[in-house]
């Protein structure tokens, strides 16, 4: 017999019982679903951390006390050796590092806006050399950024997050107006464009100051943050070893000690980002595979109904010249169709549900391309290996027997 | 010397049954030519339906030996028996045993589907087979739309499509009413007459007595081999 009479058969079984193939397909269609929903979520997630990366501008490397620190040791390792990074560090980067194009620093804390009888909380106040803003570009709404002069001066100036511009001066031009951080007035100069949150976080919730302003308020104990532009991307490396070589020169290290401090790159977080990632999708990986180990069990399970059902049947084909090849051929294209049917409903689900998370999330999702063959293969082995048990007992019938069972 | 359908020798077949082992056949030599129309008769348990799968190659002997339409098949492999069964023989069962959801142009069409014919030669031929046995205005019907007299006629129309050297009925009448049965009956004198032969297993009298020769199976035996002379080729069923 050949594959499209089988084929066609295995359609007519499987739609004869639709409610019961159905469900059948419940575990398959669930586990494929989950698995490449998850995808298209990590896909987004990646795509989007890679486009806010590229902002950072090219070429771009910090240097900071911490890194990136994915387990306690790391994190003790850390405490004990880095020292938190001066002032001083910077202006002797700025000063020596002869390739270095820009060289900015700050430093962050979270602190309660007041203006009139108004009050924000929980809002973050960087201390910012005027230089950042060229580093890490923002997109000015109104107004201005921090000019050179008023980190020199620590002139009482701010530049304020769209947030903090919509709640704090609702209804009104914020430009020029005044809002206060412990009791010190600043005058807001610029308001910048709105980023939008980042699954969940707003990324509006800012007021920028003078670095040398955030000294007075906050004292000088706190470890700043340098950003270093190197004059391109290509020479990023070079530029990366000599802002190295000086900060341990300042540092007194000596040769094999291990550096005091952390640099990162967009490369470096965006590869930290993915092999997250890829840790996440390996988890949902190995639930899922329990869900398809469980799909493939219930598609046998019923495969082996199925040929008690047609025993009949089977005696019948066998008597008019069926060979057991024939039928083992007949049940197997049935158990794969049936398995590849729930991975094709799994795979629309999937798509309906990345959709639905890009509509009403601020997670983004992209439909992976290589989802619906992945899924093919996957349900036709899954098909394969639960339905070879249950062909072989239908070829194995004897003829005479079933040709008398009731 | 006339060509033969059917010779065995000393055709035996036991079953075990845990300790003992059951002897069903003892040793049968039968030969029945071509065109003959034969009734097998016998009583249950006399090995009737034994020798019926044996000579339509569903089992196979523990002794002796067989040949179908000039091949020894007694020993061969089961990939090779299901060949045979598809080229040489056709069967009529008592409960037709018809796919319920395939037509009746699809029922007939399943041997040719295993004997690998093209799809538009295979419901030629199945058109054919049926207007054989007068359903080519029910081709379309479903088994459960068709009387149980045209639902065997759509089985041996099934037996027929293949143009088998031996059409094999297991008690063709056992699930039709006299009437129905009679109809059935002068049909398969129809077909005998057409040069097809057949062989009947039944254990009703008047159902052998259409067949030109009576063989009765006792205790795993040949009992008696008659010539029916009542029935001469080309009489009236009645």
């Amino acid at each position: 017999m050949n594959v499209v009479e089988a084929t066609r058969l295995a359609v007519e079984s499987i739609w004869a019982n639709r409610l019961r193939s159905f469900l059948t397909l419940l575990g398959v269609i669930i586990g494929i679903a989950a698995i490449i929903a998850t995808a298209a979520v990590i896909q987004g997630l990646n795509k989007y951390v890679e486009e806010k990366l590229s902002d950072l501008g090219q070429g771009v490397f910090t240097v900071q006390r911490f890194g990136i620190i994915t387990n306690h040791q790391q994190f003790l390792d850390a405490i004990r050796r880095n020292r938190s990074l001066r002032r001083e560090d910077a202006h002797a980067v700025r000063d020596y590092c002869s390739s270095a194009k820009n060289v900015a620093w700050q430093v962050r804390s979270t602190a309660d806006l007041q203006r009139g009888d108004q009050e924000l909380l929980g809002v973050e106040v960087s201390g910012v050399t005027p230089a950042i803003l060229e580093i890490e570009p923002f997109d000015v709404a109104d107004g201005r950024i921090l000019l050179p002069f008023e980190n020199d001066r620590a002139v009482p100036v701010g530049f304020i997050g769209n947030d903090v511009a919509e709640r704090l001066f609702p209804g009104v031009d914020p430009i020029g107006k005044e809002l206060r951080i412990k009791g010190t007035p600043i005058r807001v100069v610029g308001v910048a464009e709105k980023k939008g949150a980042f699954m969940g976080f707003s990324q509006d919730n800012f007021v920028k100051i003078p670095y040398n302003l955030h000294r007075k308020l906050y004292g000088t104990t706190r470890s700043i943050r340098i950003s270093v532009q190197a004059a391109d991307a290509a020479s990023m490396e070079y530029t990366m070893d000599e802002v190295r070589a000086i900060l341990r020169a300042r540092h007194h290290l000596r040769p094999g000690d291990e550096d005091d401090f952390d640099m990162l790159t967009a490369a470096g977080i965006n590869d930290l980002w993915k092999s997250m990632t890829q840790t996440i999708f390996s988890i949902a990986l190995f639930v899922v595979g329990i869900s398809l180990v469980v799909g493939g069990i219930v598609i046998m399970n019923i495969m082996l109904v199925s040929v008690i059902e047609r025993t009949r049947e089977i005696g019948l084909r066998k008597a008019v010249g069926a060979r057991q090849s024939d039928i083992v051929q007949q049940f197997l294209i049935e158990s794969v169709l049936l398995s590849c049917v729930g991975g094709a409903i799994g795979i629309l689900i999937a798509m309906g549900v990345a959709q639905l998370l890009a509509t009403y999330t601020p997670l983004p999702a992209r439909f992976p391309a290589w989802a619906p063959w992945v899924a093919f293969l996957v349900c036709s082995s899954i098909g394969v290996f639960f339905g070879i048990h249950p062909a072989r007992r239908a070829a194995e019938l004897d003829p005479i027997e079933a040709l008398r069972s009731e | 010397m006339p060509q033969a359908v059917i010779r065995t020798k000393g055709l035996q077949r036991s079953f075990s049954m845990g300790q003992t082992s059951v002897q069903a056949l003892r040793g049968v030599d039968l030969t029945i030519e071509r065109g003959e129309y034969v009734a097998i008769m016998g009583p249950s348990g006399s090995g009737k339906s034994t020798l019926m799968n044996l000579i339509g190659c569903l089992d196979t002997p523990s002794d002796g030996d067989y040949e179908l339409n000039g091949v020894a098949v007694a020993k061969l492999p089961e990939h090779e028996l299901a060949r045979i069964r598809n080229k040489e023989i056709g069967f009529v069962f008592q409960s037709f045993n018809l796919l319920a959801r395939a037509t009746a142009l699809r029922n007939v069409e399943l041997p040719l589907i295993y004997g690998g014919v093209k799809p538009k030669d295979r419901r030629e031929r199945a058109a054919v087979a049926l207007r054989e046995v007068d359903l080519e205005d029910r081709m379309d019907h479903r088994p459960n739309q068709l009387s149980g007299g045209q639902r065997q006629r759509v089985s041996i129309a099934r037996a027929l499509v293949t143009r088998p050297a031996l059409l094999l009925a297991d008690e063709p009448t056992g699930n039709l009413d006299s009437k129905t049965s009679v109809e059935i009956m002068a049909l398969f004198q129809r077909l005998s007459e057409a040069g097809n032969t057949i062989v009947v297993v039944t254990h009703e009298r008047e159902i052998a007595d259409h067949a030109q020769r009576v063989v009765t199976i006792r205790d795993g035996l040949i009992a008696s081999d008659q010539r029916n002379d009542a029935v001469a080729p080309g009489a009236q069923a009645t």
